[in-house]
Parts: structure tokens; sequence; C-alpha cells
């Protein structure tokens, strides 16, 4: 069974013969090639070569496009700034008030700044990968994408206290949601993981997401050609995760590390794919026997249900973490297969 | 109406995002007779120090932290001028503050230099990406004894390790002190020592004790540094 037959069986709730394993590599790949993330996040073959570089290196059972959402940000008319060890990130947004954001243009997926470098990237993996290995592309969630017009404060003080504002900015937005979404499907991506960082427990109150922002979800969501993974974005999800089941095209939620596996199961109930939840921060430090234990853990609690991937709960993995901790997490997964057949 | 009552309503209007209500709550509790730096000090302070204990319960999001630190702001400029002209108090002290290099993530600093300016500390926001060197050059330049330096992530909250580094060679260490904060130091408690930070604040209201704090082992550190002058 190779990776596309793993995850697409365990989507369906097929037996598979071990649970999918997934960790967050985009940067890493850069650092297995020696490619710095200035190019890395710049240039597709480059980026491509730092995926193939890590599936050499670890296996795992999902490729991941281009996750860099300054690349949007700067699209928009923002600044990014490149680090040495971590991806890019925004350093000034396009808009200072939700007004100037307004009046912003939409970007074209096809020739606006660094995103052609993102829509082609994910075609060469979807050319080089299809049937073997699923790649998904990561895109911001549609009640979070102003924050990248305008940073998040701003986009918090509009959301909160100027409803007018926020509606247009959250339909502005929205509109190049969907044709970014879109645009990555179209080139070859499996599916989608939405970003919903406005979802999270440490960022807005249940009340917020249920009546303001979940609409918005499902609207824009609704228009998406091809299967989407709700993603926490480092937050605890499990207040909203009952609200989920339903939205449109919703294959899969992935869970923080601080959020209850088996809660997050229950409340999401049996048709959905759980994802999740190492803690990233601990990759750096531990070993791989902790990182081997902590998998047994989340594999112990999530994956008799069926439907689970284990995986990193949170962004691109630190580029100090062992080659060793990452495999550690595949053995971890052959090993419970390994169990569970000896006990059947 | 008492006064712990006047703070539970301001309380109920930050939880719920009514900034406008805010507004409405305090002209009341003014039109009362309440001189505003009572207002300040017995509504506003401990509504903020209890939105910090719901955020530590995890009971209280960002957004209703954001409200709490914009409707501190709004008691601030309504309060402000009256309660500087009733009371002879000084500034708690100075604070710079301010994202580190590479660190773009600014909300939670802002909110935290609200809850600061609310609870009676003057301070100087440096603002985004901020390198070591301009954190200490300021706060030599006003004398303040607390630097407080804020990270998203794991990789920028590393920079901060610079900030020690420039605070120590310049043989300031009893004199500023080093507060960290930011989301990556809640969820990995051991950074802090890692980065070499004083002190932490697992929430905005809780920096004004963390700066009290730190401020006090400088003065402490004067003090014993000026017992010791005569010896030499």
């Amino acid at each position: 069974m190779n990776a596309y037959e793993r995850v697409m069986h365990t989507l369906q709730g097929l037996p598979a013969d071990r649970v999918p394993v997934f960790a967050v590599l985009g940067a890493y790949g850069g650092k297995l090639t020696g490619t710095h993330l200035r190019t890395l996040y710049r240039d597709a073959a480059a980026y491509v070569a730092g995926q193939e570089a890590v599936q050499e290196a670890f296996g795992f059972d999902l490729v991941l496009a281009p996750f860099d959402y300054s690349a949007l940000a700067e699209a928009f008319g923002g600044e990014a700034a490149f680090f040495d060890d971590q991806p890019p990130n925004v350093k000034r947004p396009a808009a200072n008030s939700a007004a100037e954001a307004c009046a912003l243009s939409l970007p074209d997926p096809e020739r606006t700044g660094r995103l052609p470098f993102i829509v082609e990237a994910t075609r060469r993996l979807a050319g080089l990968y299809t049937g073997r290995v699923p790649v998904f592309a990561a895109v911001p969630g549609p009640a979070a994408f102003p924050s990248l017009l305008m940073g998040l404060d701003a986009w918090m003080e509009t959301l909160l206290f100027n409803e007018v504002h926020a509606q247009a900015l959250l339909e502005l937005t929205g509109s190049f949601f969907v044709r970014w979404s879109n645009a990555l499907l179209a080139a070859g991506a499996t599916g989608l993981i939405v970003t919903e960082g406005m979802a999270a427990a440490e960022v807005s109150p249940r009340g917020l997401f249920a009546e303001r922002l979940r609409p918005h979800l499902q609207a824009m969501c609704s228009q998406l050609r091809g299967p989407w993974v709700f993603h926490h974005t480092g937050g605890r999800v499990n207040q909203v995760l009952d609200l989920l089941p339903g939205l449109p095209n919703l294959v899969g939620v992935a869970v923080s590390s601080k959020d209850d596996l088996a809660e997050a199961r229950r409340l999401i109930g049996p048709e959905l794919l759980l994802i999740g939840n190492l803690d990233n921060l601990s990759y750096p430090a531990a070993t791989a026997q902790q990182i081997r234990e902590w998998s047994r853990a989340c594999l112990e609690v999530a994956a008799p249900a069926g439907r689970f991937v284990l995986a990193n709960s949170g962004g691109d993995i630190p580029l100090t973490t062992p080659p060793e901790n990452l495999r550690a997490m595949i053995e971890a997964s052959v090993a419970y297969a390994g169990r569970n057949r000896e006990g059947a | 109406m008492n006064i712990s009552t006047w703070s539970n309503r301001l309380l109920d209007t930050m939880v719920k995002a009514d900034r406008a209500g805010a507004a409405d709550l305090v002209a009341q509790v003014l039109a009362n007779g309440l001189p505003s730096n009572r207002v300040l000090a017995e509504v506003l302070d401990p509504a903020l120090v209890r939105v910090g204990q719901l955020w530590e319960q995890e009971q209280a999001s960002l957004a209703q932290t954001f409200v709490a630190a914009k409707i501190a702001e709004d008691v601030l400029l309504r309060c402000l001028p009256e309660a500087g002209e009733a009371s002879s108090h000084p500034p708690k002290g100075r604070v710079v503050i301010g994202n580190i290099e590479d660190d773009f993530h600014s909300l939670g600093r802002r909110i935290v230099a609200s809850f600061l300016q609310a609870a009676g500390w003057e301070v100087h926001d440096l603002g985004n990406d901020v390198v070591a060197e301009l954190f200490v050059d300021k706060a030599i330049e006003i004398n303040a004894a607390v630097v407080g330096a804020s990270a998203m992530t794991h990789t920028t909250a590393l920079n901060i390790r610079k900030l020690r580094t420039v605070i120590d060679a310049r043989g300031l260490a009893g004199q500023i002190k080093l507060a960290v904060g930011g989301a990556v130091f809640n969820w990995r408690p051991d950074l802090v020592a890692e980065v070499g930070g004083d002190g932490t604040a697992h929430n905005a209201a809780a920096a004004d004790a963390l700066c009290a704090r730190l401020q006090a082992e400088t003065v402490r550190n004067a003090g014993s540094q000026a017992t010791k002058e005569p010896t030499r």
C-alpha cells in the first residue's frame, strides 16, 4: 500500500496497513538540500527538490505545497521578511486600516508576486506524486484572511467594532480565498488545509465564531472545487469542533496539541478525518524515544476509531529537529500496526 | 451601587465586547461622584485583573482581552487628565517594550502596553522587529528598569538571547531587567530561562506585577551597590 492508497483508505474508513503520518516540513526541505529559505520560497524547482528530499529521507504520507502566507500578504501590497531558519513572515501588511484594506486590488494567482511560484510548485509536486503521495496545499481561513492585509490587531478591531468594514473585508478576501484555493486545486493539489486561526479558543470566543465566522466559512467553502481539512493554527479548537461537521467539502480536522484527541473525535463524529496532535515546540529538544512514546499515546487514543492521521500540531517543524525524531513518528505508526496485527 | 459592582459590570462589558456599554458605564460612575483616580484604581484595574485571571483559566480569548485593552484605553483617555490633577502619584516606573528582531506579531504586545498604562506605568513601545541594541539604548535613554521583549514563535523567541547578551555585555544586568512574553512562553515556560529572561507574565494583567517585581529588584541591586561603594 503506498501513501496515497493509505491516506485514501483512511479517509474512507477502510482498512489500511498502518495509520498515515504527516509532518509540516516545508522549510526542512531547504535544510536537506542546502537551499537558503529565500530561494526555497521563490523558486518552484528548489521547493520541489526540498520536498523530494523530505520524501526520500522520511517517507511521510502527505506532501505539502509551499506553506507561506507572506506571499499572499505581499501579493496584496505588503512586505515579507525572509529568515535563515524559519519560513518567511509578514513584515508589513498592505494596509494600515480597514478603509485602506477595502480599497486594495485583488491579486492574480497566475501573475502577482510570488503567487505563481506557489501554483507552479503545487503543479510540479502533483505531477511528481500523482497516485503515490497526496499533495496538500495550505490556505489561510476566510475568517482570518483579512489579517494578512492589515495585521491581526487591526482586523480584530474591525471585526469587533466596525461591522460595515468587517463585512466588506470578508467579502473582498472571501472572493480571493475561493479563487486562490481553486487555483491550487486546479494545479493538482489533492486537497486543502484551511488554517482558520479565528476559530481558536485563544483568539475568539465560541459565540463570535458560531454567529459571525462560521457562516462565512460555510459560504466560502461551498465554492471550493475539492476537499479541505480544517486546521487549528496553533490554538485550542475543541470549543468549536461540534460546529464543523456538515461544512461543505470538509473531510478532516487537525487539532492542536492542547486539544484532547478523544474529545475531538467525540465532537466531530465518526465520519471526518482526525489529524494530530504532537507538540511542535517539543521536537528539537525531545529524544526520538520520547517522540515514539508521544506518538504511541496519540495512536492508542485516536487510531481505534479509524480515520486518524498522526501529525505534528502547528506550522513548520523547527529546523533544529534531529532527523531521527521525524523518523520516530513513522516508526511508532509501524509498531502500532504490528502490535495490532499480532493482537488480532 | 458599590464600587465592586461597578467593576463587575465593567468586566461584563469587556467579556461581551460592549465598548459603548463600557463608556456609558464609566460615565455613570463619574456622574455618581466617584473621582477619576478611584475609577481607574477601583473599577478599571480589578476588571482588568479579572480578565487576566479568565485568560489564565482558559476562559477568555484574545478577542476579549483585546476588547478589555481597548476599553482600558477609552477609560484612561476619559479619566487620566482628571486623575492626574487629583493625584500626585508619579508613574510606577518606565518600561520599554517591543517585539524582538524578526517578530512581527504585535497584537499581544499592544494589549500588554494598554494594560500597563492602565496600571500606571509609562510605556515606551518600540514596535515590531526591534534589535537588541535598540531596547537597551532606549532603556538607558529614559532610565527604564524593565525592558519587555515579545515573541510569537519559538524561532523568534530565541532572538531574545541577543538582548540578554547585550544587557550583560554592557554590565547592566542589575539595572535593567528583562521581561519576556508572547504565546510561545505560555506553551513552553522553560523557554523563559533558555532565552535569559528575568521573568514572564502569563497574561496582560499580570504584566503589572511582573514589572513591579523586576523594578524592585533593580532598586535592591542599586541599594546593595551603594552600600558596597564606601568599602571600595
